[in-house]
């Protein structure tokens, strides 16, 4: 393959071109309730090629027939010169690479027989059945991959890698009259069949969780001492922060430039954050990024200063800074973009009781349901929360939603205790209608001096 | 190609089989931070599969269908091996309704008339101290498909897509306001102007910050705004979540949950929408499906397996890519007494409902919708694009707050309908005045 495609690059008329080309086998199973609602094999498979001619634009092009790469290439170059761009693109500079690398199969998903699966899953979607009989629905999902990836660029770089994925999810659904209240196990790997075996606990807990919240006041909306668990303060991070540190949000935009300045404070000197795209053993690692660019551990904010952002080759010589191997892309069908890999809140010192000790009334808030940023303002929805009542933990409450300012939230962060956890869960982040990509989330327990708790605001009184 | 992938099928299953083909092109051009920087295309060509053998119901997708059919009939009747018992009953042929899908003045436009009409709105948009990024996408794609009963349907579609955002940072105030056109056709230069004119208004008057107000007080949400309010009651009349026995209006058709000025309606047969369709893809030929009328709930969607499994009939709803089992899925979702609403209305932001509020908010995009417990009708997001309204006008864009409360409960007390009825994306609605929404601030 990578002698088809080398082929093809030299019949390109670009300055610069570049070809991907993958074939995924995958299977998926899901649960709904009792009932089965599927068990799917299957495979897709496609190409891409990005070129870019003197003084053009970017000409793209993706493709599910092989058959259609030359004519394609020639497209993608055709298309490169139709758009004018002036100053033209440049790319920063990247020592070619080849490889070829197998990722740990971990048992390799595709000798598993889909009936093995299809038990696995009912297990689990069973444990989530038999806690209660408050859990009147569940939505369960298996899913695997292997994805067989080749990399080309006329700069010389040529890769070839097996690409492994496994994701496993469950929500319980518990209901009583007209109360609906959800709980949400979620695990996501870059690995295989033996690494989702023995995972019953935390689908019981999930659903527990679920039947609990039945009976769980809803949190008065106020502004709190909040404490957020290594899971929350993951996606705070990724989604409050990380989406701002991708440069092609700032690498062409003067007002949003100086709003990032390097060196800037975000935070007091306890916060340090940073994105690992090398990082052993995580969904959001991979050797190289979609660009052919090495991935790394790349420090962004540094004892509270802003000290670097994610790049791609573009952004990167735009503003004169080095690639960090963040050009990703969840397939075939789309351009490498700048995105996060394994984003992380790094470690303090103390325990969670340190965190806690003096807080008055506050809110534990703990798992994500999600979250979105729109740049300074972001929401997240917590899973659930337990109210904080003369340093300690009362309550357990529901519908935690977490908003706020960017720029004041991160600089109320005033404590991080030093029980940091990478969250292996499954999903992913979208951007650029690209989702779900593979990515990890990262953090210790940490606690923001005030943030708004969204909640019931009407009942409050004032 | 379906004709023999079902001949396979045919031989090989003994409970019927049905398939959808799709092959689909793209072109897009992209502006990026006020200059072009991309234009791409895209071909991708499918295959779905689901059999039925033995009492059982399986399915299997692909996209390199032209190497291998026998390995895809294989792989879903794999999948019906594990599958479960299910009488799925598929539909006879059938007269199917005629709508307009295929523009040709779409399917035609050449890269530089996309780039042209780019360039145009860009050099609209453009101010002082802003940036724009401007995106549009044609689509050009033929469908096909077909059961072993017979029943059969193919056509060809185009959609455009149309995207501007403006971008406005000073100091660490971020303020991006957008707008989109989706349809099946190019649009006019008057659809164009009118986009730049909503950009342009909501940033004039977003340009003074001011406090929120706080409590329980009117709101007025704008057709994108409404989004938070209707995801909970379109997921609640999804078939599939009655049968799952968590929809919160599963025993109430025929009762008045609403407020009478609330109805909804489900068209796959309104020109000009890039959602509309002859028949679905399931072969169910398309109708008009009213959800809810005057306030009263009458019936829910269905695809033919959350029907079969209901006991029900399918509404025309299943919805299949290429990879994974048909689900039910709204195609144009239409909100207004009559439902029959087809221009472009009023242009004065909140339809000429403000007037009516002394002190409250205009809604137009929250932050978050669809996170956390949707169907439960509970929601609370930050505001990403509010204003407040004084004595009836607006006097500035308010930052910092948030909008709570349950969406059902709002739905039955609507204070106001706008007469500025328009397209967001697959929905086409008026602003709405609903009193009592939580309004939080910092």
């Amino acid at each position: 393959m990578i002698d088809r495609l080398t082929a093809a690059l030299q019949r390109s008329r670009a300055d610069y071109t570049e070809i991907r080309v993958e074939r995924t086998w995958s299977t998926a199973v899901g649960f709904r309730g009792r009932r089965l609602e599927s068990a799917t094999a299957s495979e897709d498979q496609g190409g891409f090629v990005r070129a870019l001619a003197a003084g053009g634009g970017w000409g793209v092009a993706s493709f599910t027939s092989l058959d259609r790469l030359d004519a394609m290439v020639a497209r993608a170059v055709e298309l490169s010169r139709a758009v004018r761009v002036t100053p033209s693109i440049r790319l920063a500079d990247v020592a070619p690479h080849q490889a070829d690398a197998i990722l740990d199969l971990d048992g390799d998903v595709r000798g598993v027989p889909i009936a093995e699966k299809k038990r696995l899953l009912e297990a689990y979607n069973g444990e989530l059945l038999t806690v209660s009989d408050r859990v009147v629905d569940t939505v369960a999902s298996y899913r695997d991959e292997v994805s067989e990836y080749w990399y080309v660029n006329s700069e010389g770089t040529a890769l070839h890698e097996l690409r492994p994925e496994v994701t496993l999810s469950g929500t319980a659904v518990a209901r009583r009259d007209g109360t609906i209240e959800k709980g949400l196990e979620s695990i996501g790997l870059r690995r295989g069949w033996n690494s989702v075996q023995d995972k019953a606990a935390g689908f019981r807990k999930a659903a527990e969780r679920a039947v609990q919240l039945l009976d769980a006041p809803m949190v008065t909306g106020a502004a709190y001492p909040v404490i957020l668990d290594p899971e929350l303060a993951g996606v705070f991070i990724h989604e409050a922060f990380g989406h701002l540190s991708e440069a092609d949000f700032v690498y062409e935009n003067p007002q949003a430039r100086e709003m990032m300045t390097l060196g800037r404070r975000f935070g007091k000197p306890a916060l340090n954050v940073g994105d690992n795209g090398a990082a052993a053993g995580l969904r959001g690692t991979l050797p190289f990024d979609d660009e052919g660019t090495p991935t790394q551990d790349t420090p962004l904010i540094k004892e509270g200063i802003l000290v670097g952002r994610l790049h791609s080759r573009e952004t990167a010589a735009t503003m004169g800074e080095r690639a960090t191997g963040n050009a990703r892309a969840i397939s075939f069908r789309h351009p490498p973009i700048v995105r996060m890999t394994n984003t992380y809140i790094a470690n303090g010192r103390g325990s969670f009781d340190d965190l806690i000790r003096d807080v008055k009334l506050g809110v534990y808030a703990c798992g994500a349901f999600g979250g979105q940023t729109l740049l300074e303002n972001f929401s997240f929805t917590a899973a659930y929360g337990r109210m904080i009542r003369d340093g300690h933990l009362a309550e357990l409450v529901k519908d935690v939603v977490l908003a706020g300012n960017l720029f004041q939230t991160l600089d109320r962060i005033d404590h991080i205790a030093g029980d940091f956890r990478w969250n292996q869960m499954g999903g992913g982040c979208g951007k650029g209608g690209q989702a779900p990509l593979p990515v990890t989330e990262g953090a210790p327990h940490v606690r923001i001096e005030e943030a708004l708790v969204g909640g019931d605001v009407a009942s409050r009184s004032r | 190609m379906i004709e023999r992938l079902l001949e396979l099928a045919r031989r090989r299953a003994d409970g019927g089989a049905d398939a959808l083909w799709r092959q689909v092109e793209r072109t897009s051009v992209a502006f990026e931070w006020g200059r072009l920087k991309a234009a791409g295309v895209s071909e991708e060509a499918g295959a779905n599969l689901r059999v039925r053998h033995r009492g059982r119901v399986g399915v299997a997708g692909t996209t390199a269908v032209g190497a291998s059919p026998d390995d895809l009939v294989t792989r879903a009747l794999a999948s019906a091996e594990l599958g479960e018992e299910l009488a799925l009953h598929l539909p006879a042929p059938a007269p199917v309704p005629s709508v307009a899908t295929f523009f040709p003045p779409a399917a035609d436009a050449s890269l530089e008339r996309l780039i042209a009409m780019g360039r145009s709105l860009l050099e609209q948009l453009e101010r002082e101290g802003c940036r724009v990024n401007v995106t549009i996408e044609r689509e050009t794609a033929e469908t096909r498909v077909a059961n072993s009963a017979g029943a059969a349907g193919a056509y060809r579609s185009t959609a455009i897509g149309v995207s501007a955002e403006v971008w406005r940072i000073a100091g660490d105030d971020v303020l991006a306001i957008g707008d989109v056109f989706e349809g099946a056709d190019l649009p006019s230069d008057a659809v164009l102007a009118a986009l730049v004119g909503s950009v342009n208004a909501r940033l004039e008057h977003a340009l003074r910050v001011v406090a929120p107000p706080q409590g329980a007080l009117p709101v007025v949400f704008t057709p994108p705004g409404l989004s938070a309010l209707l995801l909970p009651v379109t997921q609640a009349l999804s078939g599939k979540a009655v049968l799952q026995g968590i929809s919160p209006l599963a025993a109430r058709v025929g009762e008045q949950v609403f407020d009478s000025r609330f109805s909804l309606t489900d068209d796959p047969l309104r020109a000009g929408r890039a959602a509309s369709r002859p028949l679905d893809d399931e072969c169910v030929p398309s109708r008009t499906t009213c959800l809810v009328e005057r306030g009263v709930v009458q019936r829910f969607i269905y695809d033919l397996e959350t029907a079969a499994r209901a006991r029900a009939q399918s509404t025309g709803h299943g919805q299949r890519s290429i990879f994974g089992k048909p689900v039910p899925g709204y195609t144009n979702i239409v909100l207004g007494e009559e439902g029959s609403g087809m221009g472009e209305g009023s242009d004065a932001l909140g339809g000429g409902l403000l007037h009516e509020v002394k002190d409250g908010l205009l809604v137009d995009e929250l932050i978050g919708v669809g996170q956390g417990n949707v169907i439960g009708g509970a929601f609370s997001h930050p505001v990403a694009l509010a204003y407040r309204v004084e004595g009836g006008a607006i006097s500035g864009r308010v930052k910092d707050a948030a909008v709570a409360g349950n969406a059902y409960d709002l739905w039955k007390r609507v204070g106001g309908v706008g007469n500025d009825a328009r397209w967001a994306g697959s929905r086409y609605t008026p602003s709405m005045l609903l009193d009592g929404v939580s309004v939080a601030r910092r």
